[in-house]
C-alpha cells in the first residue's frame, strides 16, 4: 500500500459544535482507511469465524498430538523410578545374584554407591490407555530409607512399614492413581491384579514425583513365590548411573541374568511408539491438508466477496501489487492471530484436562509438549499460501473496468 | 494535455473483431470541461477509458503531456491516475466499511490530512456526514461522496463515466454543477447520453457507433 498516514483524529471543534451555521463534527477516530487493521475490525462478522475456524483448527492438531503424546510421556514418568539403580535379576537361579554383583562391584566403570538385594512382586497401576504392570518392592528398613531419598521424597506422611508386617509404603502418585490413603488396603486376595495372601496396608506416603511402592522384604520371601533375590545397583549420581546402566547391559548382552536399566525403557518407548507416530504424521498431515485447503478457500471466497472494492482501488489508481500486498496483510494477521489464539486455547484446554482429568489420578500429561505446538506451525503457512495463491491467480487477469461498468458485480 | 490520435479499441466477439472506438482524434484541453454526447453503447465509457489509461488503444495513440500511455507499465498507469486524475463512475462505488470522509481520504494515499477532505465535503454540502457509512447516505449524498473523492488532490484532469445516470434529474444537475465549480484549475471531461447535463461544457463532442460525429 501506499504510505498512508498515521492514525489522526479530528476533534470537534467547540466553537463549531455550537454554531448554528456549521454542524458538529462528532469525535472519531479515523483509522488508516486501506490499513489491514482498518477491514478486519469493522468486518468482524468476516475476521471472527474465518479466525475462530484457524483457531479450532490449531488447537485440535496440538490437542491431539499432546494426548497421544501423553502415553509415552506417562511410561517415562511412571518408570522413572528405575533411572536411580539397574536392577538384576537371576532369572531363576539365586545362586547366581552373589557372583553377579561382584562381577558388577568388580568391574563397574563408576564407583558404586549401594546395593540393595530385594524382592518385587507384580501390581498394576492405571493409565489412559488401561493397566499397566509396576512392581512392588520389597526392601529391608535401611534400605526402604535409602531408596525413598534416592527418589527424591522430600517427607514421609505415616511411616515406614514394620520388618515382616503386611504393610505398605506407595508414593504420593501411585496413592492417587490408586486412590489410596493411609489405611487403604494396596494388596489383597481376591485381586487378580494387585495379589497379595493378606491384605497389605498403607502405612506411609513419599511425597514425590516418582512413581514407587515399597514393602518388607520379610514378607515377600515368607509369601511370593520363586523364592528368589534381585538386586538393585546404585551407581553415586545420576551421570554416573547413566554410565553404569550402558556398561551392564552390554556386559550381561546374551547372558543369562536379565538387566532392567531406564534408557531402555525410554529405546524401547520410542520403537513402540515410532509406528504410531508415522500414522499420527499421516493423519494429522491429511487434516491440516483439508483445513488448509477449505481455510484458502474460505479466504478466497472472502476475496472474491471484494472485486468491487478492488476493481474500484485498481481503476482509481491502486496498483496490483499493492492491493495484493493489501490482501497478504490481512490475510497474515487473521491467519496468525488465528494461530496465537489457537496456541492460547490449546494451552488453556491442556491445562484444564490437566487439572479435571489427569491429575487427579496422576496421570501424565505435558502442557508444555513442545511437539504438539511445533505441529501447528506449518498450518499457518499452508493456509497463507494457499489463500495468497488462489488470489493471485485471480488478481492476474483481474479487469478493473469490468467492475467500474458493473459486469462483474 | 491528452491527445488520441486515430485511437481504436477493438474486442473480439466469437472470432468477429467488434470497435468499441474507432479512429478517434480528440484533444482534452487544459482547464476545459468537455462534454463527451452519446446515445447508450457508442462507446463514450470505452473512449474514457482509453483517455484515462485504464484501457490501452489496440491502434493509434493516446499522449498525457506527450508520453505515450500504451509505453507506460502497468504500475506507471496506476501511478498516473492516482496521482494526476480523478474519477466519478456512473455507480456511485464506495468502501462500505468506511465513513464518508475516509472514501475520500482513499484517493490520496500520500496525504492523508483529513482537514481538506472536510472541506471538500463541507463545500459538497455533507459536513455534518463525514462519519456517515455509506449504508447511511443516499443516493446522490454517496454520488457526492465519490465527487469528493474525485476532487480531492487537485486532479489535473476529472474523468466523469455517466455520473449522473444513477440519480435522479435534479441530483445529477446538482453533482455536475458541483463538479464543474469544484474542479479548480483542472480539467473535466464527462460522458453522457443527456445533453441537459453538459449545458456548463465548454465543449461537447458527439460519439455514434464508436466514432466521433463531426457532423
Amino acid at each position: 500500500m501506499n504510505s498512508l498516514s498515521d492514525t489522526e483524529e479530528t476533534k470537534a471543534d467547540p466553537k463549531i459544535s455550537n454554531s448554528h451555521d456549521k454542524p458538529s463534527k462528532p469525535k472519531r477516530r479515523i483509522l488508516r482507511p486501506l490499513a489491514p487493521s482498518t477491514y478486519l475490525l469493522r468486518n468482524l462478522g468476516k475476521t471472527i469465524p474465518l479466525t475462530a475456524v484457524i483457531v479450532l483448527a490449531v488447537t485440535l492438531v496440538s490437542g491431539i498430538i499432546a494426548m497421544i503424546d501423553s502415553i509415552p510421556y506417562s511410561i517415562r514418568t511412571v518408570y522413572k523410578y528405575a533411572k536411580e539403580d539397574i536392577g538384576i535379576t537371576p532369572r531363576g537361579d539365586p545362586s547366581l545374584l552373589p557372583g553377579l554383583v561382584k562381577d558388577i562391584q568388580d568391574h563397574s566403570p563408576v564407583p558404586i554407591g549401594r546395593v540393595i538385594t530385594c524382592r518385587v512382586t507384580s501390581a498394576v497401576v492405571h493409565s489412559i490407555v488401561g493397566k499397566w504392570p509396576f512392581l512392588m518392592l520389597g526392601f529391608n528398613q535401611d534400605d526402604m530409607r535409602y531408596y525413598t531419598a534416592r527418589q527424591g521424597a522430600r517427607q514421609i506422611v505415616g511411616r515406614y512399614p514394620e520388618p515382616g508386617k503386611p504393610e505398605a509404603l506407595v508414593s504420593r502418585p501411585v496413592a492417587k492413581n490408586l486412590g489410596l490413603k493411609l489405611g487403604s488396603i494396596v494388596l489383597k486376595p481376591d485381586d487378580i491384579d494387585n495379589y497379595s495372601p493378606t491384605p497389605v496396608k498403607v502405612v506411609g506416603i513419599a511425597e514425590t514425583d516418582r512413581w514407587f511402592m515399597m514393602d518388607p522384604i520379610e514378607y515377600q520371601r515368607a509369601n511370593y513365590f520363586p523364592p528368589i533375590d534381585d538386586a538393585m545397583i546404585f551407581a553415586k549420581n545420576s551421570e554416573d548411573q547413566d554410565r553404569l546402566d550402558h556398561w551392564a547391559v552390554k556386559r550381561f548382552k546374551g547372558q543369562r541374568p536379565l538387566v532392567f536399566a531406564y534408557f531402555e525403557i525410554e529405546k524401547n518407548t520410542r520403537e513402540m511408539f515410532a509406528t504410531l507416530y508415522m500414522i499420527l504424521n499421516v493423519v494429522i498431515g491429511a487434516l491440516a491438508l483439508v483445513i488448509t485447503f477449505m481455510m484458502g478457500m474460505l479466504m478466497n471466497i472472502y476475496q472474491s466477496q471484494r472485486l468491487v472494492e478492488f476493481g474500484l482501488l485498481q481503476a482509481i489508481g491502486y496498483t496490483k501489487k499493492q492491493l495484493l500486498r493489501r490482501v497478504l496483510l490481512e490475510s497474515v494477521t487473521v491467519i496468525f492471530v488465528g494461530w496465537f489464539f489457537g496456541m492460547i486455547l490449546t494451552f488453556g484446554l491442556l491445562h484444564l484436562a490437566n487439572a479435571l482429568l489427569m491429575a487427579p489420578k496422576a496421570y501424565a500429561l505435558d502442557v508444555f509438549d513442545r511437539v504438539a505446538y511445533l505441529y501447528t506451525v506449518p498450518i499457518p503457512f499452508a493456509i497463507l499460501v494457499v489463500a495468497v495463491t488462489t488470489v493471485v491467480l485471480r488478481f492476474r487477469k483481474f479487469d478493473p473496468v469490468g467492475v467500474v461498468e458493473r459486469r462483474l458485480v | 494535455m491528452i491527445q488520441a490520435t486515430g485511437a481504436s479499441l477493438a474486442y473480439s466477439d466469437q472470432g468477429r473483431q467488434v470497435f468499441a472506438c474507432k479512429d478517434i482524434d480528440i484533444d482534452v484541453r487544459e482547464n476545459e470541461f468537455l462534454g463527451i454526447l452519446g446515445p447508450s453503447g457508442s462507446g463514450k465509457s470505452s473512449l474514457l477509458y482509453l483517455l484515462s489509461g485504464l484501457k490501452i488503444p489496440t491502434s493509434g495513440r493516446i499522449l498525457y503531456n506527450g508520453a505515450d500511455l500504451s509505453s507506460l507499465s502497468d504500475d506507471q498507469r496506476s501511478h498516473l491516475r492516482i496521482t494526476q486524475f480523478g474519477f466519478v463512475f456512473q455507480q456511485p462505488y464506495l468502501l462500505g466499511y468506511l465513513t464518508a470522509l475516509e472514501n475520500v481520504l482513499v484517493s490520496t494515499p500520500q496525504d492523508q490530512d483529513p482537514d481538506s477532505a472536510i472541506e471538500i465535503l463541507e463545500k459538497l454540502g455533507l459536513g455534518h456526514k463525514t462519519h456517515r457509512h455509506p449504508h447511511e447516505l443516499s443516493g446522490g449524498e454517496r454520488q457526492r461522496v465519490c465527487v469528493a473523492r474525485a476532487l480531492r488532490g487537485s486532479p489535473r484532469v476529472i474523468f466523469a463515466d455517466e455520473p449522473t445516470a444513477a440519480l435522479d434529474h435534479s441530483n445529477g444537475v446538482s453533482v455536475v454543477t458541483l463538479l464543474n465549480r469544484l474542479r479548480g484549475n483542472g480539467s473535466l471531461v464527462m460522458v453522457t447520453h443527456d445533453p441537459s447535463m453538459l449545458a456548463e461544457a465548454d465543449r461537447i463532442v458527439k460519439l455514434a457507433d464508436g466514432t466521433l460525429d463531426n457532423g
